[in-house]
């Protein structure tokens, strides 16, 4: 049997799998179709029919389940989350897990089209060591993803010491995206 | 990696999320509307022989005592499974009582692909072979029963009719 217990293990694994044999696009394809719009529909649920609550309601739920070390704030303007350790992550660096050139890729490759039908944009930052941040707002507000400590404060992942603690590190960065392509790397 | 431990991956929770059964419930759904029961099956038949290799050593230097090691740990960080594993005549064998994945797909009212109880035995199968066993699998759709045993000409193949269509 495949287990849940080390589901992102082979999840993980399974990206590159399709990698392997139809490209990017057939991973794309694998987190719209699959994981966004099959796998996720209890997310949609709440996200697209609910906004900003919904969002409150899936992640309080899904991020207690895994047990992560997250912050969230919301407004009724914006939601967005601090993750000073991501389960998922934190899974494959422990274990030393690392067959797909990003994993963290998938996350926006699941909640960015549904974003997008729910009529909201992102804004959203990884580090590829498990830490990250997510600001979810309105496609009609133009407001800018929040500077560091001003939304969430002390809990902001951006003012941890491990946020980029080496050189060699490099943070992916998304504007107003909910395509798992728009990004860019900044070292 | 720790190789005494009957797991080759480990977690700092006790169990796992269960809301991951629907991811995959789901990514066997994509793979076989896209490549067919063929591509699934050599999904199942690689991950067993690639990611779960790891696994495949364990068996393979631990025998049949591995194996049930093994699956006690494994259903022991799966959230609300019920099995009894137990060695009898030279086969490891794990019957399950209660599958947690069909349990959760059930619970949160999900279509199951009806294939789903066959990537027990591809994936066991791929994982198994590389020891030198076998793996037969009877049942399921929410309970089965798998026996792991030696391999040889003697053990009759497996017979896919005698695993449930899971609904």
């Amino acid at each position: 049997m495949i287990g849940c217990y080390d589901f992102c293990g082979h999840y993980e694994w399974t990206f590159a799998w399709f990698e392997e044999l139809g490209g990017h696009n057939l991973v794309r394809a694998y987190w719209l179709e699959a994981i966004s719009q099959d796998s996720q529909t209890h997310a949609e649920a709440e996200i697209v029919g609910h906004g900003i609550e919904g969002m409150k309601r899936y992640w309080e739920h899904t991020l207690a389940e895994e047990a992560a070390d997250h912050v969230m704030t919301a407004t009724d303007k914006v939601y967005r989350i601090d993750m000073h350790q991501c389960p998922s992550k934190g899974f494959l660096i422990r274990n030393g897990l690392e067959q797909y050139r990003d994993y963290c890729d998938h996350c926006m490759g699941w909640i960015g089209p549904m974003m997008q039908k729910a009529g909201f944009v992102v804004d959203h930052e990884h580090n590829h060591r498990g830490q990250c941040w997510w600001e979810m707002r309105q496609k009609s507000d133009p407001t800018p993803p929040s500077a560091p400590g001003t939304l969430s404060g002390e809990n902001d992942v951006r003012l941890l010491p491990g946020w980029k603690s080496d050189l060699a590190d490099t943070i992916d960065h998304y504007e107003r995206a909910t395509d798992p392509d728009d990004k860019t790397t900044v070292s | 990696m720790n190789t005494s431990a009957p797991l080759p991956y480990t977690d700092t929770k006790r169990v796992g999320a269960a809301d991951f059964y629907t991811a995959i419930n789901a990514t066997f759904r994509f793979i076989f509307r896209r490549f067919g029961r063929e591509g699934l099956v050599r999904y199942w038949h690689d991950l067993g022989t690639s990611y779960y290799a790891p696994v495949s050593s364990r068996w393979k230097e631990g025998g049949l005592s591995a194996v049930t090691a093994y699956w006690q740990a494994f259903f022991d960080a799966e959230p609300g499974s019920r099995v009894e594993i137990s060695m009898v005549e030279n086969e490891a064998r794990v019957c399950v009582k209660e599958c947690p994945a069909i349990q959760h797909l059930r619970a949160q009212g999900r279509e199951i692909v009806p294939f789903f109880c066959q990537h027990c035995h591809f994936v066991s199968e791929a994982i198994a072979q590389p020891a030198g066993l076998t793996v037969r699998v009877k049942g399921g759709n929410g309970s089965c029963e798998q026996r792991f045993i030696k391999s040889g000409p003697e053990v009759a193949p497996q017979r896919l009719e005698d695993i449930a269509t899971a609904s």
